[in-house]
């Protein structure tokens, strides 16, 4: 019934991220799109470092790139990632938004846009408020929305600034996240 | 301010018939998102930006320039210039001339880099550097050749990383002094360029929806980096013969690092690393 999954966050969430891309089995029925803020000089190793314990492939896509199912695509570092009707990713240059780039609000806007209700968004820890804005989007298009739990949260400020502007669906544990998207058929 | 798809045609129509540029063969998702942010910064609305546009050929050209997304760095994506400096540009060593065309080259940050990677190849004096760009703005500043220091300041991690150092050799480490090709002026805030580089390249005025090749010449190597992926797959296509017939044999296409040709031209070229040479 989801068509997409779409996860917010910061450098600081890698630990996270890294658990719940492991705990994903290859037949896992979704595109999960990521949209990360990374440390400013370190712009690659990433996706290969996300890639070891993986139970899906993780790619940095190209523009255009199509996307399909039981893949993650992480948005560049020094891109923004707009996903594009007709299920493309799109890539651009334009200025840093709120200081990032990627912008996590950019990211999930346009997928909100292009999934509506059948996208589920998840915004982790991170310090800016990026992706409050992105996350309110996708649940006023009917989307699902989960933030992290901000007593996990190493930097609360980016999943209290998103429960601050929307009145989001879930919000859970790293195991409860790694759950909830286990389940997703 | 939230701009339809319908907004977004009466927009580029205005566009096509007040002016000579034709955005209707851009990326969607980008060019509507600039929309937006004009509108935002003009603090209007569609329809009073259509007006504005139709009664004034100068708002016009001002709303080209931008939605036109210009931003650039010195050696952008140093794995690109490593490839260059190790697989691509010694290709060309032999050579009696190295013509090299920039389309799309903003404001020069990737023009000088190329400059100073040729000079520490020797190969400055061989090479023809051709740049072009849609819009004038970007092009006075690339002659010009000046930049802001402390915007560019984390760049020059770059310039150490493609100049400095060798990547297939760590150990080697070349300590190429800046103002050996510029000038940093912490107090006024600039950075710039030596003049045998600005006097060098020759600049031109060039829109990639419509012209042709503005030189009387074929090209080694053409740059054409984070401007396609604001063009939809038609145009992609167009602009990718246009590149093709005006590269030499073995002749290479760069583009950007996340860019790739996806329909039919892609069998025309063979691969070297990121970097197409025509077949
Ligand atoms: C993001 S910049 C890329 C600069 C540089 N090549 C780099 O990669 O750092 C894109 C440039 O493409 C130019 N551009 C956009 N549409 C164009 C067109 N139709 N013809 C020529 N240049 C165009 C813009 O004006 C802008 O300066």
């Amino acid at each position: 019934m989801y068509k997409a999954v779409i996860i917010g966050g910061s450098a600081g969430s890698f630990q996270v991220i890294t658990r719940i891309l492991h705990s994903l089995p290859p037949t896992f029925p979704l595109p999960v799109l990521l949209s990360l803020h990374r440390l400013k000089h370190v712009r690659s190793g990433f996706v290969e470092a996300l890639s070891i314990k993986s139970g899906i492939p993780v790619v940095e896509p190209f523009d255009k790139d199509q996307i399909k199912p039981g893949r993650a695509y992480l948005a560049p570092a020094n891109y923004h990632m707009f996903i594009e009707l007709g299920n493309k990713i799109a890539l651009s240059t334009e200025e840093p938004v709120n200081h990032s780039r990627p912008s996590i609000d950019l990211s999930f806007v346009t997928a909100a846009q292009v999934y509506r209700d059948k996208l589920v968004g998840i915004i982790l820890s991170g310090a800016n408020r990026d992706g409050a804005y992105g996350l309110k989007k996708v649940k006023d298009l009917g989307g699902l929305t989960i933030v992290q739990d901000p007593l996990e949260c190493q930097v609360k400020t980016m999943t209290e600034a998103s429960m601050k502007l929307t009145k989001v669906d879930h919000v859970y544990s790293t195991n409860e996240i790694i759950k909830f998207l286990q389940s997703i058929k | 301010m939230n701009v339809t798809d319908q907004d977004l045609q009466y927009f580029i129509s205005a566009l096509k018939n007040y002016t000579k540029y034709d955005f209707s063969d851009y990326s969607d998702k980008s060019l509507k998102r600039r929309v937006e942010k004009v509108l935002a910064d003009r603090n209007l609305d569609v329809t009073g930006l259509i007006t504005s546009i139709k009664n004034s050929q100068e708002f016009a050209e001002l709303i080209v320039k931008e939605i036109t997304v210009n931003t650039t760095e010195l050696f952008r994506d140093p794995q690109t210039w490593h490839l260059l400096r190790s697989r691509i540009l010694p290709r060309f060593k032999n050579n009696k001339n190295i013509n090299i065309w920039h389309a799309g080259c903003s404001t020069g940050q990737e023009v000088y880099s190329m400059m100073i990677l040729l000079n520490e190849m020797e190969l400055f004096d061989k090479a023809k550097i051709f740049a072009t760009d849609l819009n004038s703005d970007v092009l006075d500043a690339a002659k010009k050749g000046q930049y802001k220091y402390r915007f560019n300041i984390g760049y020059l991690d770059n310039f150490d990383k493609v100049i400095k150092q060798n990547p297939l050799n760590y150990e080697e480490f070349n300590d190429v002094p800046y103002d050996k090709y510029f000038e940093i002026d912490k107090a006024k805030d600039t950075i710039t360029m030596k003049k045998f580089l600005t006097e060098k390249p020759i600049f031109r005025k060039h829109d990639l929806v419509k012209d042709g090749n503005l030189f009387f010449a074929k090209f080694d190597l053409i740059l054409c980096r984070n401007v396609i992926i604001y063009f939809n797959y038609n145009l992609q296509n167009n602009v990718f013969e246009l590149f093709h017939s005006n590269l030499y044999p073995k002749g290479c296409l760069l583009l950007g690092m996340h860019e790739t040709i996806l329909g039919p031209w892609a069998t025309k070229f063979e691969k070297i690393g990121q970097a197409y040479v025509k077949k």
